[in-house]
């Protein structure tokens, strides 16, 4: 009966949106969703971010913690910038996904006009037989697995064998294990010289691939091998009590294994019957509203976005473009076909940076590239270039981290 | 010669059922696509994968030009006795390329 | 052209304009954290920048593979625009 008065309130309130403020409701408060908040609250919306954790641990840089190039505390954002700009945050977990409003973990309920959803991912250890991931982290959601993955490095006697092991895509982050790779190398050779590190890949292909490569190949010639698919890289299973990890082909006795998981779309957007067959969800791509269910939004690594990656930066890129689509809908109007950019650096070591950009638009239901727009950072670039982009990347943190949290 | 890769368990008990895998790493150029140039370039697949046990055909396959670069073939035979298992891989442009691996049955 | 371009700098110039395609994507970098501040620069600076990149000019590391996907007058829009943004 409420839903039904509050529904018609907000018809009625459209047109006229800063006066009878329509609900909107955003889950998940990592780049995407505090970033889809904010601008939400500054186009006049009312807004409330549902976020289960009081703070949030970032995935950009975590690389550089596992690697011990950095300490867990410079990932760590809060809340308390969103609530003094008037955002309304609640710590709870969003349990299920009704008809016009959330049901969280307490049994209460937000009712929204509109809802954008930010899930992330879900990791699927499940997917490897015999993968317990406190034996071999996954370390690819910033927290308590990070630290062990660093912890199990530190211990490691010189000489040890580290796996890596890849998915196939998609994946968060498609260039994050590479780099991870390349840091962890760093680290084997600063600190222990005679271990090796090989990257078990369940593809022939990846991102940057052939600007990691020069870069393994002057930094980590005898340290660091890639196993592409084609030369049995595909993981099949472990024996996460012996540390042994199975390709198709063969298997490795490692000293430390870092297995990531195949992935999808996070849980609550699987239990909101927001994901096709892929796992993944297929949203339109000028207003990022779900195919699935109309008046619901998506955003982030959770969703099928075409050409455009699953990263921090087009998180927060999709979460301007959907706060302005949303805002638009609000108020009657149809939202206007957006560009978005992508741009991702990547470290090799401290100081040595790479970089991939792209520039996407609506086409054909999907994001896909401007043609000719983006790429990747020239081969053979000197010094000084690999240094400013490794300033970038750190430039990009700050800012990017400041403008979704405060 | 095309690198390969086999995986199969050196020894077997009698009468037990066990996976082959195999990787070829070949192109598979399908002969549709065209290049930078505006020239389509030549087909150059595998055709054909069979699995000796023996002397004695035990597992074939035919490969088309919608099959993958590098592909994986599976399969699994009994283990009847101990022998000599050859996989041969043959394509166009004369390709051929065998492989043998033991395997002890007890 | 020209008036193209004047029109859509008058448009932007409230601050509630919605951003012309492309310009909400720079705040991910142009914000303070290090990078140039494009916020209170002239929108002719920015724009002049941003299609010199276009061209192959200067030597950015990243701008020029951005720049070459907007046309001359989307770059100027969204110069315009984050011009005024906050």
């Amino acid at each position: 009966m409420r839903r039904r008065a509050l529904l018609g309130a907000a018809l009625l309130a459209a047109p006229a949106l800063a006066q009878a403020a329509p609900q909107v409701v955003v889950i998940g408060g990592g780049f995407g969703g505090a970033a889809a908040a904010r601008a939400l609250h500054r186009l006049g919306v009312a807004v409330t971010l549902v976020e289960r954790d009081a703070t949030y641990l970032a995935c950009p840089f975590s690389n550089a913690v596992i690697a011990g190039l950095r300490e867990m505390e410079a990932q760590r954002f809060g809340y308390d910038g969103l609530r003094r700009e008037g955002v309304a945050v609640v710590h709870q977990a969003a349990r299920t996904v009704e008809d016009r409003r959330v049901v969280l973990a307490d049994g209460g309920a937000l009712p929204f006009d509109r809802l954008v959803m930010a899930p992330g991912i879900a990791l699927h250890p499940d997917a490897i037989p015999g993968l317990d991931t406190e034996a071999m982290p996954h370390a690819w959601r910033a927290g308590p697995q990070t630290l062990l993955l660093r912890r199990q490095l530190e211990a490691m006697e010189d000489g040890g064998l580290v796996v890596l092991s890849v998915p196939a895509n998609p994946y968060r982050c498609p260039p994050g294990p590479y780099e991870r790779a390349s840091l962890i190398a760093h680290y084997l050779k600063t600190r222990k010289p005679r271990s090796k590190l090989i990257l078990l890949d369940a593809k022939d292909a990846f991102s940057k691939q052939r600007l990691f490569e020069e870069a393994w190949a002057a930094l980590y010639p005898d340290l660091l091998e890639w196993v592409p698919l084609s030369s049995g890289g595909k993981v099949v299973e472990v024996d996460a009590a012996a540390r042994v990890v199975r390709t198709e082909f063969g298997e490795h006795q490692a000293a430390v294994a870092n297995i990531i998981p195949p992935q999808s779309a996070g849980r609550i957007a699987q239990a909101a019957g927001l994901t096709d067959r892929s796992g993944w969800c297929p949203v339109d791509p000028v207003s990022f509203e779900s195919r699935q269910r109309p008046g619901i939004h998506l955003i982030g690594d959770a969703i099928i976005a075409g050409a455009m990656p699953k990263s921090a930066f087009a998180a927060h890129a999709q979460a301007r473009v959907c706060a302005e689509a949303v805002a638009a809908l609000l108020r009657g109007e149809a939202p206007a076909p957006p560009k978005l950019i992508n741009t991702c650096y990547s470290l090799v070591e401290p100081g040595y940076g790479i970089s991939i950009a792209g520039v996407y638009q609506p086409k054909d239901g999907l994001l896909a590239d401007v043609p000719g727009a983006g790429g990747v950072s020239p081969l053979g670039a000197p010094a000084k270039v690999r240094a400013a982009e490794a300033g970038y990347a750190e430039d990009w943190f700050r800012t990017v981290t400041a403008d979704a949290f405060g | 010669m095309a690198r390969v890769l086999i995986n199969l368990p050196r020894t077997a008990r009698r009468g037990e059922v066990i996976e082959i895998r195999t990787l070829i790493q070949h192109v598979m150029e399908t002969g549709y696509r065209p290049r930078a140039d505006g020239s389509v370039a030549p087909r150059d697949i595998i055709t054909h994968f069979a699995c000796l046990y023996n002397n004695e055909e035990v597992f074939a396959a035919e490969l088309a030009p919608a099959i993958a670069a590098n592909p994986f073939l599976s399969f699994s035979l009994v283990a009847a006795e101990s022998g000599i298992l050859a996989f041969t891989w043959t394509g166009d442009n004369g390709f051929e390329q065998t492989e043998t691996r033991s395997l002890t049955v007890t | 052209m020209r008036i193209c371009v004047a029109l859509s700098v008058m448009v932007a110039l409230p601050a509630v304009a919605a951003p012309p395609p492309g310009a909400s994507s720079c705040a991910g970098c142009h914000g303070g954290g290090g990078m140039p501040v494009l916020a209170g620069q002239p929108a002719e600076a920015i724009a002049g920048a941003m299609l010199a990149y276009k061209a192959g000019q200067g030597s950015p590391t990243v701008m020029d593979r951005i720049a070459r996907g907007f046309t001359e007058a989307e770059i100027r829009a969204i110069a315009a625009w984050v011009a005024v943004s906050r």
